[in-house]
């Protein structure tokens, strides 16, 4: 159950660099998730030739395109935020293309990509609920079976809920912590242990 | 099985129908997620500092869960406990809940971004606490955060597709019940997705076109 969530989680981490055009982003972005979700597992077999996919590839190919695209916007603005006196120093400085983007561009968007992309992480965690329409047995389909087989809706549905907060705190969390490691930050705690060495050790010992 | 266009024409009637309420379905939640999304902001805005947990903590809790646990939740769970609302008003109330709390989170950095010189301007000036809220800080959060509202209601119009999971006959619950009616779903669904789409491209040109005229007015 979580493994689809994850899976759907890392997939959309690499959609972005694929689907760059507007077209494309547009059109997925333009239709509710769950119309794609059906129309891929309900609707795409009736056509000759097309494969009746399975329940969980179905699932992970809509969720993971449709959020790629939300991704790649993210990864755009990011770039786009660089200063783009960033970029002509590096031009001054007669550095190629390949390390101009690797090694000046990329980090400082990655500062803010990484926590825009943790918010992205948390709405897929939350938008893995609706693959139980289609018979994937994630958490919300354990809760519905539980609740038939015990009768009792309200715990059954409090349990779920619990563990959707679990899930998105931990998803959160770990973009926070790879959050700390991003060289800009690295970069920003360098600096401030320089300039406040005393202050830096009494935050440090915190 | 190929597609067939008199079937397709003959399930249009039902998807119109869909469409109508998924608008009203809209409308509904965005009053809602604008109005009670100003409300709480305003009131957070009142609290002293220490307290405003209290309302921080049910906002967090309430983005943090899927629309459609907090959907089912009130749907199955709360007749439990003896609360049964039909599914359409169980519907609005939850989505306008749930994009409510968006919502505040957008005023609320609206408020940070008035100068405190407003402020000081309206007490200078001898204006009442209320004037003050009620002519000068909202008016101007509003204007501020219109850009970002309405991207919101944008979502919510798609989100309203959530809604057939309880029954409520948007866009897509049409579908569903034509297609079961003659077991063909390739037609209803397909022309669902391209209603959502068609849809969509108005919606979002007004919202540019109108980001763009107010950007134009701060100037």
């Amino acid at each position: 159950m979580v493994a689809i969530g994850l899976g759907a989680v890392r997939a959309s981490s690499r959609g972005p660099a694929v689907l760059s055009s507007i077209v494309v982003i547009e059109l997925l972005r333009g239709a509710p998730v769950v119309i794609y979700l059906f129309w891929l597992f309900f609707a795409l077999p009736a056509i000759p030739g097309a494969p009746q996919l399975p329940s969980a590839l179905a699932a992970v190919l809509v969720l993971s395109f449709s959020q790629g695209a939300y991704g790649s916007e993210i990864i755009r603005a990011g770039l786009q935020a660089v200063h783009s006196g960033q970029r002509d120093a590096s031009l001054a400085l007669g550095l190629g293309p390949a390390v101009r983007f690797t090694r000046v561009v990329l980090p400082q968007a990655l500062s803010q990509v990484v926590p825009a992309f943790g918010s992205l992480s948390v709405d897929i965690v939350k938008m893995t609920s609706i693959v139980s329409f289609i018979g994937v047995q994630d958490i919300f389909y354990a809760a519905n079976t539980a609740r038939s087989a015990t009768g009792d809706t309200m715990a059954s549905y409090l349990v779920l809920m619990l563990g959707y907060v679990v899930l998105c705190l931990i998803v959160a969390a770990f973009f926070r912590a790879i959050e700390y490691f991003l060289p800009v930050r690295r970069a920003q705690r360098a600096a401030h242990e320089r300039r406040f060495p005393l202050r830096t050790k009494v935050m440090s010992t915190r | 099985m190929t597609w067939d266009w008199s079937y397709a024409l003959q399930t249009l009637p039902a998807l119109l129908g869909g469409v109508l309420t998924t608008l009203v379905v809209t409308v509904l939640c965005a009053g809602i997620a604008l109005l009670l999304g100003l409300a709480l902001a305003v009131l957070f805005k009142l609290l002293p500092s220490g307290v405003g947990f209290v309302l921080r903590l049910p906002i967090e809790l309430i983005k943090t869960l899927p629309a459609l646990v907090i959907l089912f939740f009130g749907f199955y769970g709360l007749p439990q406990v003896g609360i049964t609302l039909p599914a359409l008003p169980l519907g609005v109330i939850v989505l306008g809940t749930i994009y409510a709390a968006y919502c505040f989170e957008v005023y609320r950095g609206g408020f940070e971004s008035i100068p405190q010189g407003m402020r000081d301007a309206a007490h200078a000036l001898g204006l009442s606490r209320f004037t003050t809220w009620s002519r000068i800080l909202v008016p101007m959060v509003v204007r501020a955060s219109m850009p970002a509202l309405l991207n919101y209601v944008l979502v919510l119009y798609r989100q309203s597709a959530l809604l057939f999971a309880i029954g409520v006959p948007v866009i897509l619950t049409a579908a569903q019940v034509v297609g079961y009616q003659y077991f063909r779903y390739l037609e209803p669904y397909t022309l669902a997705g391209v209603i959502y789409l068609v849809s969509n491209i108005p919606l979002a040109i007004f919202l540019r076109r109108y980001e763009k005229r107010n950007r134009n007015a701060h100037v």
